[in-house]
């Protein structure tokens, strides 16, 4: 999937990145869905995740002058760093410790990172109040009467919001995988 | 039918929020799609902390040039001038005419390194027979974050290498250049452990909101204070730092018993000063001990009552 421009394109970002760690924040915005994606499901809890995104996109950010391009992609760079940090996590809080989990994704497992970044790509680019419906249910685990208070909208009308935004991003998927 | 959909749509996030089973929505044709993709969005992050992670980075990436990354001995400030002279009667010169107090003299085949206090201020010499009538304009000692990246910046910029980095016996690593103008430059990044954190002081005010969010609004708006991170777990706020001037403050979130302010002190060793502190009147708090997160810990309350966490980060 990754081409030679991409290539091209993510060397040149982690080299500016590591001249002018103000750039880092281009890198962060091309791999944090995946990162999360990696993490949430190996740990399954929202605020875990969002804990362990943090340390990784932190210490990728101080440990940047060392990583050196070998034509591996950024991105296993940052999964094994989100496997340590799992990895520390689970050390903390089991005194038994279980084998680390697997530092890449496999095939199957990257298919379903890559559906989901790609959502949550889609996501952004919904209607204003069909995506703020969607961040508020899913994100915010908010109620329909919850939502509708916020949105001063009829709880019917956050319901149809709803529907329309999955139909929205069930035929932007299609339209990418077709 | 729409309107069936919308509501069979609903009830199956309902039960899937609930961590309930949903499979039941799997056999109906029309639900199936959408249920197994409102199934991936429960695993979507929120655009709420993708944009405050966005944010912390933005905000570490700066601390890191200015301030984090360094790592300034004690009493030293980023720029240190350093004298180049034949022997020791300039060192004689400025104990008699400016009180000079000497911290550090470091012998080597080559000079002699010291490194001197006058008043607030520290200056190096290198002593060396070979000086020459004409020295150098002027020479400064500087500490970096990285001192090989640095060196090669000053060397692409028309520096001179007088030295290439490597470490050296007074508890840096060092690299010297001369730059287009005739001045040395004594680039270095130090060695030497530090117990103190970049970007604090050895004492850090320690805080216990009850609630850390609208405590850091408040810092913000009444004193300029600026937040440089916050970690949250579940909810609470564990840990939080907010700069006023240049001036660090901590805190963490105590949201049913908000706690007494107290300070955080970083120490090389803290079992020892633990012991000094409760020996000369301290009451023991928490006597010293590894925490979950990594730091030593020991916590004493002083003679006014005041808590004083005593810690070497991991």
């Amino acid at each position: 999937m990754v081409t030679i421009a991409d290539d091209y394109d993510e060397r040149t970002l982690i080299e500016a990145a590591q001249a002018d760690p103000a750039r880092f924040v281009d890198l962060y915005d091309r791999h944090f869905q995946r990162v999360y994606g990696y993490v949430i499901r190996r740990t399954g809890s929202r605020a875990e995740a969002e804990d362990i995104t943090s340390a990784v996109f932190e210490r990728a950010l101080t440990n940047l002058r060392r990583f050196e391009w070998r034509g591996v992609p950024f991105v296993a760079w940052l999964y094994r760093i989100a496997a340590n940090a799992i990895a520390d996590r689970r050390k903390q809080t089991e005194r038994d410790s279980p084998d680390p989990p697997p530092d890449m994704p496999d095939d199957r497992e990257s298919e379903e990172i890559e559906r989901r970044a790609l959502i949550a790509d889609l996501i952004e680019r919904l209607p204003d109040t069909q995506r703020q419906v969607i961040e508020m249910r899913f994100a915010e685990e908010k109620s329909i009467r919850e939502i509708a208070a916020a949105l001063d909208r009829s709880e019917g009308a956050v319901k149809q919001l709803q529907l329309r935004a999955l139909e929205n991003l069930r035929k932007h998927m299609e339209g990418r995988h077709g | 039918m729409a309107e069936a959909l919308i509501e069979r749509l609903d009830r199956t996030i309902d039960v899937m929020l609930g961590q309930g089973d949903a499979t039941s929505a799997l056999t109906d044709a029309e639900l199936a799609p959408l249920a197994r993709l409102a199934n991936d969005l429960r695993s979507c992050p929120s655009a709420a902390f993708k944009a405050r992670l966005r944010a912390n980075l933005e905000r570490k990436k700066t601390m890191s040039i200015v301030l984090e990354a360094v790592k300034i001995r004690e009493g030293f400030t980023t720029v240190t001038p350093y004298v180049q002279v034949r022997d020791s009667g300039f060192l004689e010169f400025i104990t008699k005419a400016f009180a000079a107090i000497e911290i550090a003299s470091v012998p080597t085949p080559h000079h002699v390194h010291r490194e001197v206090r006058v008043g607030n201020s520290m200056l190096m010499i290198s002593e060396r027979a070979s000086v020459g009538s004409a020295p150098p304009h002027g020479s400064f000692h500087i500490f970096v974050p990285d001192v090989d990246a640095t060196f090669e910046r000053a060397i692409a910029a028309g520096g001179r290498s007088m030295g290439e980095p490597q470490n050296r016996p007074y508890g840096e690593r060092a690299g010297f250049v001369e730059d287009p103008f005739g001045n040395y430059w004594f680039i270095a990044t130090s060695l030497g452990p530090t117990p103190v954190p970049e970007g604090l002081r050895t004492v850090t005010p320690y805080l216990h909101p009850r609630d850390a969010p609208s405590y850091i609004d408040f810092l913000t708006r009444a004193f300029g204070a600026v937040e440089e991170f916050r970690a949250e777990h579940q909810g609470v706020v564990m840990h939080a730092r907010v700069r006023i001037g240049d001036a660090a403050v901590e805190m963490g979130e105590a949201p049913d018993r908000g706690e007494k302010p107290g300070f955080y002190l970083y120490v090389a060793d803290v079992d020892a000063l633990y012991e000094r502190a409760v020996a000369a009147g301290s009451k023991s708090v928490l006597a010293p001990a590894d925490q979950q997160y990594g730091d030593r810990l020991a916590m004493v309350e002083d003679l006014l009552g005041v808590t004083w966490a005593i810690a070497r980060p991991a």
